[in-house]
């Protein structure tokens, strides 16, 4: 939990997350509001925000009476919006911190290259 | 988007509450003690002095004690304790009682209810110990402990009305004295302190200067015992209303 | 839709020469958790003793449940009002509280009573003159729990707990919360702990509001931008300044507001640092205090 940001995106954030990893494959339900609110210590208001904006993004579907389930193609539509972001959210600051070093383009490619093969 | 809260509480109509009274003469027996088991102790306690005084008088081979015994002031012995019940009884029930959102109207009349009570069981027990004390002559020994100042006179009745018209004044004057605390705080008590003293100075003088204690005697000589008492028993009543107007704006701290 | 349980307007309260309140303004919604934070002397329990009958107010308008509170049973009977310096009878111990707690509070659960007070370790036939200061903590701690009153007030009820009791009562608060669904008011000092329970803050500082906002609002609802003085400077020069610090050359200011990603990619541009502002943090900017006025209010560890 960070200040930056309300809690109810970081709640959504973590699920889009383990949906993206694989932790809760489309289908599979996910823990309940009370249970969110319980387990991170946060108002059932709070996670209840988080759990609707996942509704609303489609990510996440309410089955009446039973609970909350990741969606088909949840995995894709997340990936998808991901990669839109990618370029301003990672790209750029490498590239601003890059110059600010002094490292230039083709560098910055060897290094990239690079990290790629140890990990 | 949010709702005007329209109507939402059932007034209570009625203005008399039971329950809500009822609740606060169970709050002041939640511990039994402070109303029925110390003053009792008490009493024991100097029950227990007086027949031991009486067995040494006895051993020693005087018979005439009965005097002695009655200006004993033993059967008055728990009042100044119950003044202290009646002063806390405002001073921490009444917070804590206020705090469970009790009304002050209730808290008075339910405190009132339970000094009813106390004070009718007070009387009447100890009417009857002064009706056993004269039956098994001063309980075997020749001690003398409720046949004393104006008991075992005029019966049981007069003994249960005075009693009762002096506790009750006892519970209320510590009980409203009190209130005046808890509404004007220091300031208030210091008027009401000051104002008492210079009042009764003022009578004194009054009294001394116009030389009219042989009067004032006379009068009451004239309403006799059960008069006297019922003086008290107005006293009573005047604490018990002055006590319920000053408790309305009370506020704990 | 939800319910207005509590209107006050222009309400005052003073003491002789004192204004404890001027002229507040609030109303509070059914079935949240609201936050009351300010320091000592500004006025929370101030306003949790005017909501609860307790004291009288000097001018304004308050309305609880549709009614003035004072004096009047049918809205004093839902609420419950938890007082950090509560006055016990002479000898009564707590479970002489919880034995009465019932004749008060109708929605009083014996059961979970009894949960809680092994929860929290409390000897219940220990008289109350002889508890320590967290086990007295305890005894308000559990009454406003178990009694599920509709509008409940907790006023600064866990100084004294310790760090694992106050962290019981977090979580017996929104576990019972969730199940039970009713208004909560709590005062503290403790921001940082609290300020993920809570969903809408007041914040009073001498007698008059200064925040009235969700939470969720509030939270990140202002960034400290850092760096060199000069470039920090002409980066916040039209946004709106609550907090400012400098050392030599370098400065940190806390603006109100949050940095969109153009604006955050422009700021790491130009080599300054973003930092995110806590709840506490960014009452501390308001008030200039951390709100934790004396020593009294360490929290036992």
């Amino acid at each position: 939990m960070d200040e930056s940001r309300p809690i109810f995106i970081q709640i959504a954030e973590q699920v889009e997350n383990d949906i993206i990893d694989g932790a809760l494959p489309e289908g599979s339900q996910i823990p309940s509001t009370n249970e969110f609110a319980a387990f991170l210590r946060v108002n059932p208001a709070t996670a209840l925000k988080g759990v609707n904006r996942l509704v609303d993004d489609g990510i996440v579907e309410k089955r009446r009476g039973i609970g909350m389930f990741v969606t088909a193609g949840a995995r894709e539509r997340l990936i998808e919006r991901r990669r839109a972001e990618f370029a301003a959210q990672y790209i750029r600051p490498l590239i601003v911190e890059a110059e600010k070093l002094g490292i230039d383009i083709d560098e910055l490619a060897g290094l990239l290259r690079a990290e790629r093969i140890q990990s | 988007m949010t709702a005007v809260a329209t109507a939402p509480v059932t007034e209570t109509a009625s203005r008399f509450r039971p329950h809500e009274i009822w609740r606060i003469v169970r709050l002041h027996t939640v511990n039994p003690s402070i109303f029925f088991g110390v003053p009792w102790i008490i009493l024991g306690g100097a029950w227990a002095v007086t027949m031991v005084i009486a067995l040494i008088l006895r051993s020693a081979g005087i018979s005439d004690a009965e005097d002695g015994f009655r200006y004993s002031w033993a059967v008055l012995s728990p009042q100044w304790y119950l003044i202290v019940v009646g002063v806390q009884a405002l001073a921490y029930t009444f917070p804590f009682a206020l705090g469970f959102g009790a009304t002050r109207r209730d808290f008075w009349l339910g405190t009132a209810a339970m000094f009813l009570f106390v004070s009718i069981e007070m009387a009447a027990a100890i009417a009857t110990l002064v009706q056993l004390e004269i039956l098994t002559d001063g309980w075997w020994v020749g001690a003398g402990m409720f046949d004393a100042l104006w008991y075992g006179i005029d019966g049981w009745l007069v003994d249960f009305y005075t009693t009762f018209a002096l506790q009750l004044l006892v519970l209320f004057i510590g009980a409203s004295i009190t209130t005046v605390f808890m509404r004007w705080r220091m300031k208030g008590m210091m008027i009401l302190l000051f104002g008492a003293v210079a009042v009764v100075l003022a009578l004194i003088a009054g009294l001394t200067f116009t030389e009219s204690w042989p009067a004032v005697f006379d009068w009451f000589g004239s309403i006799g015992l059960v008069g006297v008492f019922t003086v008290l028993l107005g006293l009573a009543a005047v604490c018990a209303v002055a006590g319920y107007l000053v408790i309305r704006r009370a506020t704990p701290r | 839709m939800t319910r207005t349980v509590v209107r006050a307007s222009g309400l005052t309260k003073r003491y002789g020469s004192f204004t404890a309140l001027d002229g507040v303004d609030l109303s509070i919604e059914e079935h949240r958790i609201y936050g009351l934070l300010g320091r000592n002397g500004a006025g929370k329990t101030t306003i949790m003793q005017l909501l609860t009958g307790q004291i009288f107010a000097n001018g304004g308008e308050l309305e609880v449940f549709g009614r003035t509170p004072a004096e009047h049973s049918d809205v004093l009977r839902r609420m419950c009002f938890i007082a950090e310096s509560q006055r016990y009878p002479e000898d009564f111990t707590p479970a002489h509280v919880f034995k009465s707690a019932p004749w008060f509070f109708e929605n009083w659960d014996a059961e979970y009573a009894e949960r809680l007070v092994s929860d929290f370790r409390l000897p219940v036939k220990r008289r109350v003159k002889k508890l320590s200061r967290g086990q007295l903590s305890a005894v308000g701690v559990i009454v406003g729990l178990a009694s599920r009153a509709p509008l409940t007030f907790f006023d600064e009820p866990y100084l004294g707990l310790d760090a694992v009791a106050r962290h019981i009562f977090y979580d017996r608060l929104l576990e019972d919360y969730a199940e039970h669904p009713r208004t909560v008011v709590l005062s503290t000092h403790l921001i940082d702990e609290v300020a993920n329970l809570l969903e809408h803050v007041i914040l009073i500082d001498q007698g008059r509001i200064l925040l009235d906002r969700d939470a969720d609002e509030v939270r990140g609802s202002a960034t400290t931008i850092a760096g060199a003085r000069r470039v920090v400077d002409d980066f916040v020069a039209d946004r709106p300044v609550i907090g400012r610090e400098s050392l030599g050359g370098l400065a940190s200011v806390t603006i109100d507001g949050r940095l969109d990603q153009a604006e955050r990619i422009r700021a790491a541009e130009l080599g300054l640092e973003l930092a995110p502002v806590s709840l506490q943090q960014l009452i501390v900017h308001l008030t200039g205090t951390d709100l934790a006025g004396t020593t009294e209010q360490e929290a036992a560890a």
